[in-house]
Order: C-alpha cells, then structure tokens, then sequence
C-alpha cells in the first residue's frame, strides 16, 4: 500500500498554471504562491478605484473569490487576467459604498502617508481608466514595464506608451514638470 | 536607450520623486486564511442542470458532425498541439477534447499539452500515441503505446494511472517522465514526489530523482538513482535480467544515495540474499527502533513498509514539499 505523499509545487519555481493547478486541487501553500505573485497588481487596480483604505479589503476579497471559483477557470495559465478581473469587480462594488472624502480615505491607512502621496493618488485616479491601472502598478508597486506585461497580458509595448502617455497627463495635472509638489 | 519610466534603466528624477512619494501605498499584507471552500455536492448539484442541458448539446453536435475526429469540447481530457501535426481519433486536430476511447497521435515535431481534468496536466512529446482509458471521480487512466510524456499531478494517491505495453505507472503525486520506445521497454523517471511502477506481480516504488525500467516479459525492475553509480546500475540490469549472482555485486556497490534500489530489493529477494539487503541498508540508514530486522528479513510486509515510511524523509526532500 503506498503512503500519502508529501506533495507539492515548489512556489519558487513552479509555474502560474502549476500554482493554480495545484491549488484547484486544494493545495493552500500554492494558492499563498499565487497571492504572492499577484497580490501587487492586484492592489494596484483597487488603488486606481477605491481609498487606500478599501484597497487592502479589496485585495483579500478577490482572493478569496478566487479561492472559491478556481475551478471555473478553464485556463490555468490565463489566472492573470482572471484575478485581475475579479478584482475590478471587488473594487467597483466598493467604490460604490459612502465614504469620506477621497482625501481622507487615502490618509486613514497605516502608516499614514504625505499629504502630497495622497493627493497624487487623487490626481492619477482622475486619469483616463486605460492610464491609471498601470501607473500604479508603477509608481506605487515599484513593478517594472516588463513585470506589469508579464502580470497582466499585456504586451512590452502596449505597457510603455500606457506609462508614458499616462505619465504626461499626470504632469500636467500635477503641475508641469515635476509639479507634484 | 534607456527608459527609466519603463524599466528603471537610466535616471528620471520626477518619477523616482513620485515612486519615492507613493511607496507608502505599496501593498506588503499577507493572504489572509481563505474560507474553505462550498462543498462539491452543492457546487455540483448547482451545476447539473447545466451539465445536462450542454450535455445534450454536445451530443447533438457531435451526431450532426459525422466525422470520426475528436470533439471541441465535452466529456474527456482537453488539449492544444504545437509545433507539428497531431491526430486525434484519426483526424487532424490542433486542440479539442480528447474522448474516453480515442487516440491522440502526435508527429514528431509536435508536442501537446493535456488536461488531466482538475487534477494536473500533462505534456506529450512527438512521436507519440496516448489514449484515454478512462476518467471519472473514481480515478484517471491513460495508455501510452508509444513515445513520451510528462506529468505533474496534484491528487490524492492512485488516482490517475498511465498503462505501458509493460507496466502501469501509478501515479502517487508529483511529477514524473514516462517514455516507451518501439518494443514497449518503459523507462519511468520521478522529478518530484513518488510513483508506483507495477506489472508482472511486480511493484517499484521511486520516489524523486529515481528512474526504473520495465522490460516486456518481466515487468518492472529495480529502481536507481539518477545519480547511482556505472557499478551499480551494471548489477542492476544484470539482477534485473535474471542473474542472481548480480546481487553480491549490488549490495557492494551500494552507497548512502542507493537506499531507495536497497530498500526495493527487501521485497524481490528471499533467505540469505534479503539478509545481505537487509545488512547493508541498516548500515546505510539505520532500522528505526520500530521496526524488528528479523521480521523485515522475513519478509514481512509490515515491516518493510514501515522502513520505507522512515527512508521516505530522506528520498523525498523535506525542504521543498509539504506534507498533505
């Protein structure tokens, strides 16, 4: 008779697919490699839509869901794209509840950020919905073009005119040249 | 030309200023416990109505196509081709299902990757023939008359089963290559967890970083390290291939990374040749205190088993795989 074994990916090295994979067969330890991978971009498109002190909120929700619906998806390696999905969702259903002043919802995280952080929050969620996400994903998660690419399905090049152009309004509504201060 | 904006190459002081400015809202929170998940009979009885309806409707289109190739979707193991022309059920197929009867016939440049339903995928090579036996809750079962594919499975033990012209290779979850050239001689080589090689009355456990080969007529053989020496693996074959005397030579060549060949041998030999394994692998790696040397060369079971159970922390590698 043979025993059950210890089994299972290897999260440094295993792929997306192998992580869901894994985890759709209700391995926790890959599904946690699957949050560590994403949770940034993640975060990032709640930041572009709700206060900082939502976003966290939001992040766990789309995981859970995640959780949960993992076996409805049909492709392990599109999970990307999917929990990105689930989490524009979660935020939208989010930015819908009252809440404080946006200014005042970007404070009240902890540690509490600068005034200025807060309201270069504000001016990158006035920003057109194709800009903000990957700016974000930039300037707040410290992710490189060709991580976001990577992160969210995007190609190279669709991320460096998004940050760019992006980039050029958000100047122009901070102020000109390095004008968020 | 660098773009720092881009990919942080170069200098760009606005945005290292907002990067500097906004990292306070960098996301750093651990995954918090996600709740367990709903039961499959509700997600299941949920869904049947829906099952049934595309049921239906999957037989409807599969009645209506006529042809004898293998459906885009429905019951069986999905699959998508690259790098070469594949057949399935006889015809030319890039993706689709593969039905429970059916053949998938990769060209030898072609490489498919399949679905093992929600327990794992599996990645078949060119110059290959699989089909699928059978597949359900009660388990998964291919056959591969030819060629080679690789598997990594996460599933309760003995769910999903691969047939050779020669041996059954029982899947006991993680990751393994099966290969099996024109006579059907299988080489079976674990890249993590342990797989059960069985046929001929015969079972070879390997566990990771282990391989075995199964030859027609005598099934399964003994199991080496991937790095077992030429000694070793010579006596191996020559043990395998029905030379007793092979054995002496075996055991000598035998060193701390041979436990596993050792420990597969308890169980095909008997009387003094077993007392010689038995020696040589108490010396290598200590009988645990629960287990009785005299009942393991006896041949009891049990007791083999349970050395096997001690000797599983060291061959599996503790630092990489959970326990379930």
């Amino acid at each position: 008779m043979a025993p059950a074994h210890r089994c299972g990916v290897d999260v440094r090295e295993a792929t997306i697919a192998e992580l869901v994979v894994a985890a759709r067969a209700g391995d926790r330890g890959a599904f946690t490699g699957l949050y560590q991978r994403f949770h940034r971009v993640v975060h990032a498109v709640a930041l572009a839509r709700v206060p900082a002190c939502d976003a966290g909120d939001v992040v766990q929700d789309a995981f859970a869901d995640a959780w949960a619906k993992l076996g409805r998806l049909r492709e392990p390696a599109a999970f990307g794209g999917w929990i990105l999905a689930i989490a524009r969702n979660r935020a939208t259903d989010a930015a819908r509840r009252p809440r404080p002043a946006d200014v005042a919802a970007d404070l009240a995280v902890d540690p509490p950020p600068r005034a200025e952080a807060a309201a270069a929050l504000r001016a990158i969620r006035e920003l057109p919905d194709t800009y903000r996400e990957t700016l974000v994903m930039r300037l707040v998660e410290g992710l490189t073009g060709p991580e976001i690419a990577a992160h969210t399905g995007m190609s190279p090049d669709s991320v460096r005119v998004h940050l760019h152009r992006g980039m050029k309004l958000l100047r122009e509504r901070l102020g000109g040249e390095g004008g968020q201060r | 030309m660098s773009d720092y904006l881009f990919d942080k190459t170069g200098d760009d002081r606005d945005v290292a200023e907002l990067e500097a400015l906004l990292g306070d809202y960098a996301h750093r929170a651990p995954l918090r416990d996600p709740p367990p998940r709903r039961p499959r009979w509700r997600t299941a009885a949920a869904g049947a109505g829906v099952l049934a309806v595309a049921a239906a409707a999957t037989a409807l289109w599969l009645w209506r196509r006529g042809d004898d190739g293998c459906p885009a979707a429905g019951s069986g193991f999905a699959f998508a081709v690259e790098g070469g022309p594949a057949r399935c059920a006889g015809s030319a197929a890039t993706r689709g299902t593969l039905p429970v009867g059916a053949w998938l016939e990769t060209s030898d440049r072609a490489v498919a990757d399949v679905r093992i339903a929600d327990i794992g995928s599996l990645t078949v090579y060119g110059d290959s023939r699989v089909r699928l036996v059978d597949t359900g809750a009660a388990g998964h079962r291919l056959e591969l008359a030819r060629g080679k594919l690789s598997a990594r499975v996460v599933a309760p033990p003995r769910l999903f089963v691969v047939d050779t012209p020669v041996a059954s290779a029982v899947d006991l979850g993680c990751a393994y290559e099966l290969a099996v050239d024109g006579d059907g001689r299988t080489r079976l080589r674990v890249t993590s967890g342990a797989v059960s090689l069985e046929g001929h009355g015969l079972t070879a456990y390997a566990p990771m970083n282990t391989e075995v080969l199964a030859a027609p007529g005598r099934g399964p053989g003994t199991p080496v390290a991937l790095t077992a020496p030429p000694a070793l693996r010579d006596a191996v074959a020559r043990f395998d291939a029905g030379d007793p005397a092979a054995l002496a030579a075996l055991v000598a060549a035998a060193g701390s990374g041979d436990t596993v060949t050792l420990w597969n041998l308890l169980s095909r030999t008997r009387g003094a040749d077993r007392a010689a394994v038995v020696a040589r692998l108490d010396a290598l790696s200590p009988l645990p205190p629960t287990v009785h040397a005299d009942a393991v060369r006896a041949g009891d079971p049990a007791a083999i088993e349970a050395w096997r159970d001690a000797l599983d922390d060291r061959w599996i590698c503790p630092d990489c795989y959970r326990k379930r």
